[in-house]
């Protein structure tokens, strides 16, 4: 074969890979939500008061400036990291790989430590706005023995990365990032029975409306479950969880305490169920798997200058790799997770028929969570997995423009 | 009259890293959970070893080397927890690798049968012993909340009594383990002068050729305390 016929091959095969990737990101992609719905514009001042709309403005604000914090320090702290994180090999007298997992651990504990401050004020924040319960000295403590666990995973990650780098160089990713997807499917798959989950009392009537809806719908009834964050948070929740058998839809205590009225806790139940019925822990997965094979792919490129992931000597530089790579694609995550969580929301008003209560509910939504309905148009891009409150309102106003009621 | 077969060898020079002592506790859990797992497969090993050194009257060499392995890591993961030592150890008891660091009989010796069947109601009392020593050594040693733990993270050095300390906890309790897992047959002594070398690489404890590589922990460019040496402020 002439190395024009290689290279022609090899561009095939890019091309090919290419086309596959692009065909499975248009088909997540996809929603059930009509192409052409127009959400009209909605005056949030008008439905929840001008006073909680400023109110909720001002929160977010501040909020946003910590969460902010929160993206680029870990990039400023892994960047110094990577140049200097090696100096902390003379701290390890054990082989590559062990080497790499302490590298990777103090790196991981590095960062704990600056974005402590901002962390902190985030806290002061929450506590001030009453959405956080939590103690100061509870959070540093907390977080401190929750590195532990963090510590854990890093280590895996390490173990993988630096295990197939030293069998197959830097085509490690190749081998890698399969593994990542199988832990991901891992995860989600026992994280329903790993979160304390506890069976739902003294709602009868919201288990038969569950299974009213899945019948509709032409699913079967997912088990609902209580996850007790009171003494955590206020702030309301319920989320979609498990795979397969392992399926639960998780209510937060707060969401069911007293706030939120019957009829708008079934929107709440039949919005997770949506994501049950439309696959959409399976869809994250695959969204998942869609990037973390380039993404493995340039981390393997840039660590070569180093070496390659076979040197500990690689590990500070992956850890800012992975960070900064994991950061630039958030938009695109984000951008994703909104559109599915807007087709729960449109599944959820076909399957209950009762726009009156998501529209209570998203309003309660913003009351009880103080999350400005009509932020500035960075912030759902780096911030937002769901659709803006004044987008789930329009989306509702839509809904009853097209159905009537 | 100090020796033991089970020796203890301490190269360590008292010099702490603050960052690795503030999260030692947490850096601890990979090598907590593999010493578990590996547990494990020293309890399987150590019953299977207790039938064969019934029957041929010594233990199997292959076991004999899995068990020494297994009593060097440990050694190494809780010299490290307790502070013993300041390098994050290795995971798979590789002999020459660590400051604080065992030298153990891979050699299986001939053991008296009828010790070996009573092996497990012999250790009881020493086991009663490894809990008074070990008790207060860890309330010492221990990361978080331990007189050592706070001296390191402010001065960057670990007083030289609590290390001794902590390294003796440390040679009793794998003296103890050795005795329990057939490793000898040589009872545990609580005397602090038996088994334990301070200032001596486990090279030196060990007949080897001349031309033999001493540790990389040796190599290092660190001053091993002297046991002779007086306490350091």
């Amino acid at each position: 074969m002439t190395k024009s016929s290689r290279r022609l091959l090899g561009l095939l095969i890019i091309g090919a890979l290419a086309a596959a990737w692009l065909y499975a990101a248009i088909r997540l992609w996809r929603t059930s939500v009509p192409d052409d719905l127009k959400l009209p514009r909605v005056d949030v001042g008008a439905i929840v008061g001008a006073s909680e709309l400023h109110r909720a403005q001002h929160f977010s604000l501040v909020l946003d400036l910590f969460g902010l914090a929160g993206l680029l320090l870990p990039l400023v702290v892994l960047a110094l990291y990577a140049k200097w994180g090696h100096c902390f090999m003379k701290e390890s007298a054990a082989g590559p790989i062990g080497t790499g997992m302490m590298l990777a651990m103090l790196g991981i504990a590095i960062l704990w430590m600056a974005m402590l401050p901002s962390n902190l004020g985030q806290l002061w924040w929450l506590r001030r706005y009453g959405i956080v319960k939590t103690g100061y000295s509870e959070m540093v403590i907390g977080t401190w023995f929750a590195l532990g666990s963090e510590f854990l995973g890093i280590c895996l990650i390490i173990l993988i990365v630096m295990g197939f780098a030293r069998l197959l160089g830097n085509r490690w990713w190749l081998a890698g990032a399969p593994v990542f997807v199988a832990i991901g499917l891992l995860v989600t798959f026992v994280q329903p029975y790993m979160s304390g989950l506890e069976p739902l009392r003294d709602h009868a009537a919201l288990v038969q409306a569950e299974h009213r809806i899945a019948k509709r719908e032409g699913v079967a009834a997912v088990p609902l479950k209580v996850e007790n964050v009171g003494g955590l948070t206020t702030a309301p929740n319920a989320e979609a969880m498990g795979l397969g058998p392992s399926r639960r839809i998780g209510l937060w205590s707060t969401i069911l305490d007293g706030r939120f009225s019957e009829p708008e806790l079934e929107v709440v139940v039949a919005h997770e169920l949506a994501h049950h019925k439309h696959n959409d822990l399976w869809k994250g997965i695959g969204w998942y798997a869609l990037f973390v094979f380039p993404i493995a792919y340039l981390i393997a490129r840039v660590t070569r200058r180093r070496g390659g992931m076979a040197v500990p000597l690689a590990v500070p530089l992956f850890l800012f790799a992975w960070i900064g790579l994991t950061t630039a694609t958030l938009p695109i995550d984000n951008a994703f997770s909104r559109r599915l969580e807007a087709e729960a929301d449109w599944t959820a008003l076909n399957a209950t028929n009762d726009p009156q209560a998501a529209k209570a509910l998203f309003v309660s939504f913003v009351r009880s969570t103080n999350e400005n309905p009509n932020p500035p148009f960075w912030d759902p891009i780096l911030f937002g997995s769901h659709p803006t409150e004044a987008q789930r309102i329009g989306m509702v106003e839509a809904w009853q423009a097209q159905n009537g009621g | 009259m100090n020796e033991h077969p089970i020796t203890l060898h301490v190269m360590d020079d008292l010099r702490r890293s603050r960052l690795t002592v503030f999260f030692r506790y947490l850096l601890y859990i990979p090598h907590g959970i593999w010493l578990e797992v590996w547990g494990i497969a020293v309890f399987v090993v150590a019953v299977l070893n207790w039938l064969v050194a019934l029957v041929i009257g010594r233990p199997a060499a292959p076991f004999q080397r899995f068990n020494a392995a297994y009593l060097r890591y440990w050694t190494t993961v809780y010299a490290f927890l307790m502070l013993v030592a300041n390098p994050f150890p290795g995971f798979t008891g590789e002999p020459g690798s660590y400051p604080v660091e065992l030298s153990v009989p891979t050699t299986p010796e001939k053991q008296s049968r009828l010790k070996t069947f009573f092996r497990i109601f012999l250790a009881l009392p020493t086991l009663v012993v490894l809990y008074v020593v070990l008790i207060p050594a860890m309330l010492i040693c221990y990361p978080l909340l331990s007189f050592s733990w706070w001296a390191a993270l402010i001065t960057g050095r670990m007083p030289r009594g609590f290390r001794d300390l902590g390294a003796n906890a440390i040679r009793y309790a794998a003296q103890v383990a050795g005795y329990a897992l057939l490793v000898t047959g040589t009872y545990p002594n609580s005397s602090p002068y038996v088994g334990m070398a301070l200032g001596e690489p486990v090279v030196a404890a060990v007949p080897v050729a001349p031309a033999m590589e001493a540790p990389p922990a040796a190599a290092e460019p660190t001053a091993p305390e002297a046991p002779e040496a007086p306490s350091e402020k």
